[in-house]
């Protein structure tokens, strides 16, 4: 409609019919001497009105939450390591622990020395506010994951990036945190903590099996860059065990996700993700994607006779198939188009009932006096418009 | 207006009669303009309309009994053709010891006069041999039991089967000195020979589609119950050989043509970024890894996930004759236009020293590699239960399309008479103003 504005405001523009262009309008507008306002019209026209903004509210909320997709695809480039993140405590003394990991290219890890251990109270940490037992509480609803939006989860990411630092122990030092990151290879493993003595081949004196106690809290456990804040299944649970001899197994599936809250963003991440010196690479330190894996979990514990090795074990596989979760928002233009597309379509359909409302009534005699022809099309707009200029 | 019937009353598009109508040029100006936008956002629903897109999915592969072809060019710069074997074993028990499939062994001249091609040969060595031998000779095996697939049972007749009936009762071989076959066949010389010389792989071979692995080693290999052996006598004499490799490609499932390939791209660029992102990449593809240690050994741990690519129409076209599943290294051409059933891949890459210890040339000095172990090129592939689908679509159906038109032709106009009556009645009042 810029066409308009460019031709001028001039007034002759206006004037009656005058051939020329005129004679294209699709619009002919009636004078006003040959309009009436419906009985009840305004009435009706405020009800559009509100439905107007009913429906072009939810619109805008809709546009505002953003839709998310979830796509799916083998992971490329050829990969190496995965970051472990652990920060857990074990109710025995720190000098009795032996952490490792081990892993399908028959590498070994000494953990034990990437890790930091200090001692600390085992019943500070067994009474931690949020500690729950895995599969209870929160993580009994279904779905609760579904509750994180890729906006929360990018915002979480965004906060730091530290382990904290070990409370001062109040009580005796009973047990032992296990906390930090280390890298092991991204294949098939099997991260374990066994006491001292027992499951690898060593010198020194034998730990009594009285000391035993695998009861554990886990603050923290994930895989890939660490982001303390987004949660994870293991994160704040506990399990204690009064037995000595006792075997916990833990079976992770760690799938490989993206999020990202701008999907033309996607190309890129895939290609950082193929090569590892893309250089591009730093999208992933920005407020807008980030990496990190997923897992599921299933745990299974039992007590074990003693030519078995008690202990945690932690075994880990990896899926081939990435999870790329990216948050949409349309374009404001789409907005507008959208709200203009409902306005319209609730004025037109309205103007209609209100024939059909008018007709009815006709039909029923109710109304004694003959009315008007009843208002087009463009009537609705008409008799609004009259009315405000009147 | 004449008396109306009831129906007539019902009528929602009252017309004004001719005489009440007022035309302006603003209104007309209005009413091109529209017509302008009307028709670029039906020329877009069109385009829409038209689209073609492609939609991932993803399933659990009910598949079953398969065969998967892998196929593969790898280049060995500094090792002889004649010490490398090929081993391909699943865990369904079944061992394909030396594999004699659709694979070549070129042999490349040394890496300092540029790997040229020398000769190409299946990987079948040594297959003719003795044809000029007389009928009636029947060689010794030199205390091994003979091979089972000897030309002339109970016999070695070639330095190749007296290698196997070493292989057979875990001998080591060596060079052959005193054997009288290989000897007369110059083993050792041709040995010496291609010293420096390098070897390509290239081929195809189809395996059970169950986990499993396959390895390039140096030497024959041979399994002594659960032990599974290579000779590496000749491979640890010379110090110029190590397993640097160079992987030109490695993919399972069948070759697709440049043509397809294109075609797929192009699709993916029309599904915009969010949707599909699966090009066929092998991540494989270029890779190189060297290497100046002989004891050296390369794994790479591959997941394997079907995926199908759905044409457009694609249960209509007629199937792949059956005998391009048999064939190895078939190419799926673009004239093809049925589903495309492949395979795609993760990997991750891991190298050791045979002597273990720390790994701190990668400064991961805590990590400790395990010991031990035969020098070469692992492959172990595990398969993924899901498969992956992409889909062609065309993202609106032609009602769709329809109603898409129609909404754009019902808004704009709306809209357009909107603006329009704004337009008359406020200039209607700033005349009226005027003229007071």
């Amino acid at each position: 409609m810029n066409g308009f504005v460019e031709s001028g405001l001039s007034e002759d523009n206006f004037g009656e019919a005058k051939g020329g262009l005129a004679s294209f309008d699709a619009f002919p507008k009636t004078k006003k001497t040959y309009l009436t306002r419906g009985r009840d019209s305004s009435a009706w026209t405020v009800t559009l009105i509100l439905t107007c903004v009913y429906l072009a509210w939810s619109e805008l909320s809709r546009w505002w939450t953003g839709n998310t997709t979830q796509t799916f695809s083998v992971e490329k480039g050829v990969s190496h390591d995965l970051q472990i993140n652990l920060d857990m405590v074990v109710a025995m003394k720190c000098a009795d622990l032996h952490v490792n990991m081990q892993d399908a290219a028959g590498d070994r890890t000494l953990a034990g020395e990437l890790l930091r251990k200090d001692p600390t109270n085992w019943n500070m940490w067994a009474q931690g506010k949020n500690m729950h037992k895995l599969g209870e509480g929160e993580d009994a609803l279904p779905g609760w994951e579904e509750l994180w939006d890729v906006h929360d989860q990018l915002g979480a990411a965004k906060k730091k990036r530290k382990f904290p630092k070990t409370p001062r122990a109040r009580g005796p030092l009973d047990a032992c945190r296990i906390y930090g990151s280390l890298d092991g290879n991204k294949v098939q493993g099997d991260f374990h903590i066994t006491a001292r003595g027992h499951g690898y081949m060593e010198f020194g004196e034998h730990l009594s099996h009285n000391a035993f106690n695998f009861s554990h809290a886990i603050q923290e456990l994930s895989f890939g860059p660490y982001y303390p804040n987004l949660q994870n299944p293991l994160d704040d649970t506990i399990t204690t065990t009064p037995d000595h001899f006792y075997k916990y197994q833990y079976y992770l599936s760690i799938v490989p996700t993206i999020y990202t809250d701008d999907a033309e963003l996607i190309p890129l991440l895939e290609a950082v993700n193929r090569d590892s010196r893309h250089p591009g690479r730093s999208v992933f330190q920005s407020s807008h994607a980030i990496k990190t894996n997923q897992y599921a979990v299933t745990s299974q514990s039992h007590t074990v006779p003693d030519n078995y090795i008690p202990g945690i074990f932690f075994k880990f596989d990896i899926e081939p198939i990435m999870l790329t979760i990216a948050e949409e928002w349309g374009g404001f233009f789409a907005l507008l188009i959208r709200i203009v597309n409902v306005v319209s379509g609730v004025m037109v359909a309205g103007g209609w009932a209100w024939q059909m409302f008018d007709w009815a009534l006709e039909v029923y005699g109710k109304r004694s006096g003959s009315r008007n022809g009843g208002m087009g099309m463009l009537g609705v707009f008409g008799g609004k418009e009259k009315h405000s200029f009147d | 207006m004449p008396a109306k019937s009831r129906f007539t009353r019902l009528d929602a598009f009252t017309k004004t009669v001719e005489d009440a109508r007022v035309r302006t040029t603003s209104g007309g100006i209005v009413t091109i303009t529209s017509l302008l936008v009307i028709l670029w956002l039906a020329w877009g629903e069109w385009a829409d309309y038209r689209r073609v897109v492609v939609r991932p999915e993803l399933v659990v592969d009910k598949g079953r009994g398969e065969k998967m072809e892998i196929s593969m060019n790898i280049t060995f710069p500094r090792m002889p053709c004649d010490l490398l074997t090929l081993d391909v074993m699943d865990v369904s028990g079944e061992l394909q010891m030396g594999v004699h499939h659709g694979i070549n062994k070129v042999r490349l001249s040394p890496e300092s006069e540029g790997s040229k091609v020398i000769e190409v040969k299946a990987l079948d060595l040594h297959k003719d041999e003795a044809s000029h031998l007389d009928p009636t000779y029947c060689g010794e095996c030199y205390g091994a039991p003979p091979p089972t697939n000897a030309i002339k049972p109970g016999c070695c007749s070639t330095c190749s089967e007296v290698r196997d009936a070493y292989a057979s009762v875990s001998w080591s071989f060596g060079r052959g000195e005193g054997v009288e076959q290989c000897e007369r066949e110059h083993y050792a010389e041709r040995l010496d020979e291609q010293r420096k010389e390098g070897c390509r792989l290239e081929g195809s071979i189809r395996v059970n589609k169950v986990i499993g692995n396959f390895h390039i080693a140096p030497g024959k290999s041979f399994s002594n119950g659960n032990l599974h052996v290579h000779d590496l006598e000749n491979y640890l004499k010379d110090a110029t050989h190590t397993f640097t490799h160079n992987i030109h490609h490695l993919r399972f499932g069948p070759q697709l043509s440049e043509e397809v390939i294109r075609d797929m791209q192009k699709k993916q660029q029309a599904t915009g970024p969010g949707g599909w992102t699966n090009h066929h990449l092998n991540p494989l593809d270029g890779t190189l890894q060297t290497t100046e240690d002989k004891n050296f050994n390369f794994m790479y741990f591959i997941k394997v996930v079907s995926t199908a690519y759905l044409p457009l129409g694609w249960d209509s076209a007629p199937t792949r004759p059956a005998k391009y599943d048999e064939l190895l290294g078939a190419t799926i051409d673009g004239n093809y236009k049925g589903s495309i059933e492949t395979h795609q891949y993760s990997v991750t890459s891991h190298k050791r020293n045979l002597m273990g210890g720390p790994d701190s040339e990668d400064g991961h000095k805590e990590r400790i590699h395990a010991r031990g172990g035969i020098p070469g090129v692992f492959f172990s592939y595990d398969i993924s239960p899901m498969k992956v689908i992409n889909r062609e679509v065309r993202q609106k159906t032609f009602s769709g399309f329809l109603v898409g038109l129609c909404a754009v032709i019902g808004g704009t106009l709306t809209v357009a008479a909107a603006v329009d009556r704004a337009l008359y009645e406020g200039v209607s009042r700033v005349k009226k103003m005027h003229s007071n």
